[in-house]
């Protein structure tokens, strides 16, 4: 199998004043092409930690991550910024929608911020924003939201939030999404709609995911789960 | 529309919802808005009183004076004359025999005043300081009826001819048309007493009064006959005094230098200029230093409304953090958040000066135009309909803001109801009603914040465009040109009403720097935003 990310000897320590947290104490793992990964922990153990750090958000300590074989611990901020568009997709538990935007809108977002950086598609065309638009339609009708485009997040229920939150992430094409408790804070009836959303995408367009989560129905549906101990991946 | 521009001006039009434009919003254009109102009326005043009194004092002053540094007399002028009026930029000249002479009235046995006179020739003094325009009664100084009939009167004594008095000093003297009034001109040594002078005086019939409503030549200047003057002095053909106009009094001290060229004097003769400027140094000075303080106190108000800028931003960006995380994450560079806020707050910036441009000079255009206003009735009808469309809006049940408004409302409707029937003093009534309007203001204020978001997105511009015309039409019934005679200052400043001028150039000027002032204002707040770590700004609470 084809190892998308391959995480080396990641540590993770937060400084609060003289005292050293050591959060993450040698990270190894490998993350597959079009595999859905679980990530499970008991709550603090530093799994948010861990994904922010794959997505770039943060920084490690120590360690290295390689995405294809190149190292993004070695990026600058600018060219953070520019892998983040392109490469990442992130859920949060909570949807972080944009409150002022409305559906289609919030998915559209990071395609018009893509368009900003005139890049060209794989034919050589730039991108447009109708296209953004087009696209970010076909995803949440994907979703099951096709009636919604023009809903505020604050008219949107909380299962309905979190599947918009899922098409944004898949707006750019990412290499992977990363999601962290996706399900955390919706009821177990809506969070089943949300998971076949999830399963769908990864069938259909053999898009990666990292999934960070307690639900053990998450981990069952994922193709693989590794339990995060002690600030290192416990043996399988 | 780039991606900046897209987020700037949704979170500037709209909370949660989609709606017209925010409440934050509103206020601090409006507090730019007021900023530079104030800063372009203010100035205008200023401006108009400058103008003003510049008009009144070069309506009847010559602009240059050219004189001997000793005040000694020369003849030949006519060729310096007609050689100033040559120089480019110069109107007309006028020769003077200037000088001080003691009064006293016929009858009086003692001197009862110390006088300027200035001896003229009328139509040729009237082209430098429209003398004729001033006099009150005549000015034909060698046979006005009022001559022939004084001479006819007082047989007994010589009448050398007439004389036109400043209108305060013939008060002073208690003179009337056709008074004799007699000029101490000399002194000779008395042949028989050695040590005593006797005086040589020349009687004059007083046929003019000149009002110019300047204190200072109303109170110790009269006119005569150039001619006259010089044989009361005994320098036939000679003058002393030039006096000349130009085209543009601005230009009266970089004028002198060519002046002096013109004629010719010898330099040991020591000719030397006066401006209008310099004669009223005092008076310019002021005037120059006030509009000095006041630009300060403009500037500190505009920078008031900057921090205004500064602090709604800071406060969106503060409200706003979880949004920049979030746009961050999806790969919004440092660059384009910063663009965001900055777009957003040059936004409020522009409308704001804008608003308060059309603001200040629609008062100004108010506070010089006299046109019937319709009765303060009809505004405080329209202020009533306004007011209870505001809590019509907002209120369908009583609450803590409920209670302010009862006690708005009651002092409100005690200013401007009851006031009317009151018998109170203008500046006690002005008083009670803008303190009635700041009340009202703030009330709307604190209402509209309250109910604002419960608006439909029709109802929001609806209600603003008719507020905005209510309020237009109230301001229209309410500010009237100042009358300076109903306060008393019309002496003073020598005008009817207060006058506004307005500075094309200022106003052009105050909003560029308005503008400038609040995109500055801008550049920490977005910076702020910029620099938000993506992590922590999503998990901001
Ligand atoms: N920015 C931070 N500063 C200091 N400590 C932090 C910070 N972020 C997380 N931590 C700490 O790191 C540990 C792991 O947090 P987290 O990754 O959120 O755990 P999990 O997601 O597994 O519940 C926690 O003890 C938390 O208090
Ligand atoms: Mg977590």
């Amino acid at each position: 199998m084809e190892t998308l990310i391959r995480i080396d000897n990641l540590h993770k320590s937060f400084y609060d004043g003289d005292t050293e947290l050591k959060v993450l104490k040698g990270v190894n793992l490998d993350v597959h092409q079009a595999e859905v990964l679980a990530i499970m922990g008991a709550s603090g153990v530093g799994k948010s930690t861990l994904l922010h750090i794959i997505g770039t958000l943060d920084r490690p300590t120590e360690g290295n991550i390689f995405y294809e074989d190149e190292d993004v611990t070695t990026f600058s901020e600018r060219e953070l910024t520019r892998f983040r568009n392109d490469a990442i997709g992130f859920v949060f538990q909570f949807h972080q929608l944009l409150p002022e935007f409305t559906a289609l809108e919030n998915v559209a977002m990071s395609g018009l911020i893509r368009n900003t950086r005139k890049v060209a598609d794989e034919n050589g065309n730039r991108y447009s924003s109708s296209k953004a638009y087009e696209k970010a339609e076909i995803l949440l009708e994907s979703v099951g939201l096709s009636e919604r485009l023009g809903h505020f997040p604050s008219q949107l229920s909380g299962g309905e939030r979190q599947r918009v939150a899922i098409a944004r992430a898949l707006i750019n094409q990412p290499k992977v999404v990363l999601a962290d408790e996706p399900t955390g804070n919706i009821d177990d009836k809506t969070s089943g709609a949300v998971l076949d959303v999830l399963q769908d995408i990864n069938e259909r367009l053999k898009q990666t995911f990292i999934i960070v989560t307690h639900d053990s129905r998450l981990s069952e549906r994922a193709n693989r789960t590794v339990h995060l101990v002690d600030g290192k991946i416990a043996d399988e | 529309m780039k991606f900046e521009w897209f987020v700037a001006l949704r979170y500037l039009l709209s909370r949660r919802k989609q709606s017209f434009i925010s409440i934050i919003s509103i206020i601090s254009i409006a507090g730019v808005g007021l900023g530079v109102a104030t800063v372009i009326l203010v100035i205008a005043v200023l401006d108009g009183v400058e103008h003003g009194i510049k008009e009144r004092f070069l309506a009847n002053e010559a602009h240059v004076i050219l004189r001997l540094i000793d005040n000694g007399f020369y003849s030949n002028y006519e060729n310096k004359i007609e050689a100033i009026e040559k120089v480019e930029g110069v109107v007309a000249a006028s020769p003077i025999v200037y000088s001080q002479l003691a009064v006293f009235r016929e009858g009086s046995k003692q001197i009862e005043d110390v006088i300027l006179i200035k001896g003229i020739v009328p139509e040729v003094e009237d082209k430098v300081t429209s003398f004729t325009k001033f006099v009150n009664g005549s000015y034909d100084f060698q046979n006005d009826d009022l001559i022939k009939e004084a001479r006819f009167l007082n047989d007994d004594i010589t009448i050398t001819g007439g004389i036109v008095l400043g209108s305060r000093l013939a008060q002073r003297l208690i003179v009337n048309e056709g008074d004799v009034l007699r000029l101490v001109v000399n002194m000779t040594e008395d042949r028989f007493n050695p040590g005593a002078f006797i005086p040589l005086i020349r009687n004059f019939v007083v046929i003019g009064f000149y009002e110019s409503e300047l204190t200072v030549y109303d109170n110790q200047t009269a006119f005569i006959d150039l001619e006259t003057a010089q044989k009361l002095y005994q320098v036939d053909g000679q003058i002393n005094f030039i006096l000349i106009r130009l085209e543009d009094a601005e230009l009266a001290p970089e004028m002198g230098e060519q002046i002096i060229a013109a004629t010719e004097f010898a330099i040991l003769e020591a000719p030397t200029t006066t401006t209008w400027l310099e004669t009223h140094a005092a008076l310019f000075q002021a005037l120059k230093l006030e509009k000095i303080a006041t630009v300060i106190i403009e500037a500190l108000i505009i920078l008031v409304a900057a921090f205004n800028i500064a602090s709604t931003l800071i406060m969106t960006v503060m409200e706003k953090t979880r949004d920049v995380g979030m746009l961050r994450t999806l790969g919004a560079s440092r660059r384009q958040v910063m663009g965001i806020f900055m777009i957003k707050g040059s936004i409020i910036g522009m409308l704001g000066t804008l608003a308060g441009t059309a603001l200040g000079l629609y008062i100004c255009w108010l506070l010089s135009t006299n046109v019937m206003r319709p009765s303060p009735w009809i505004a405080n009808a329209c202020i009533g309909i306004l007011s209870c469309s505001v809590i019509g809006i907002a209120y369908r049940r009583i609450d803590t803001v409920s209670v302010v408004f009862i006690i708005f409302a009651i002092i409100f409707s005690i200013n401007m109801f009851i006031t009317p029937f009151l018998v109170l003093s203008s500046t006690m009534r002005t008083v009670l009603i803008i303190l009635g309007v700041i009340a009202l203001l703030i009330f709307w204020i604190v209402v509209l914040i309250k109910s604002w978001q419960k608006l439909s997105s029709i109802w929001k511009p609806t209600f603003l465009a008719l507020g905005l015309l209510a309020i237009g039409f109230i301001f229209f019934c309410y500010i009237k040109p100042i009358s300076l005679e109903e306060l008393g200052l019309s002496a003073i400043y020598q005008m009817n009403q207060l006058p506004i001028k307005v500075n094309w150039f200022f106003v052009c000027f105050i909003n560029m720097l308005s503008f400038a002032i609040c995109w500055l204002a801008t550049i920490y707040p977005a910076w702020q935003a910029s620099n938000l770590k993506p992590i922590e700004a999503l998990q901001y609470e």
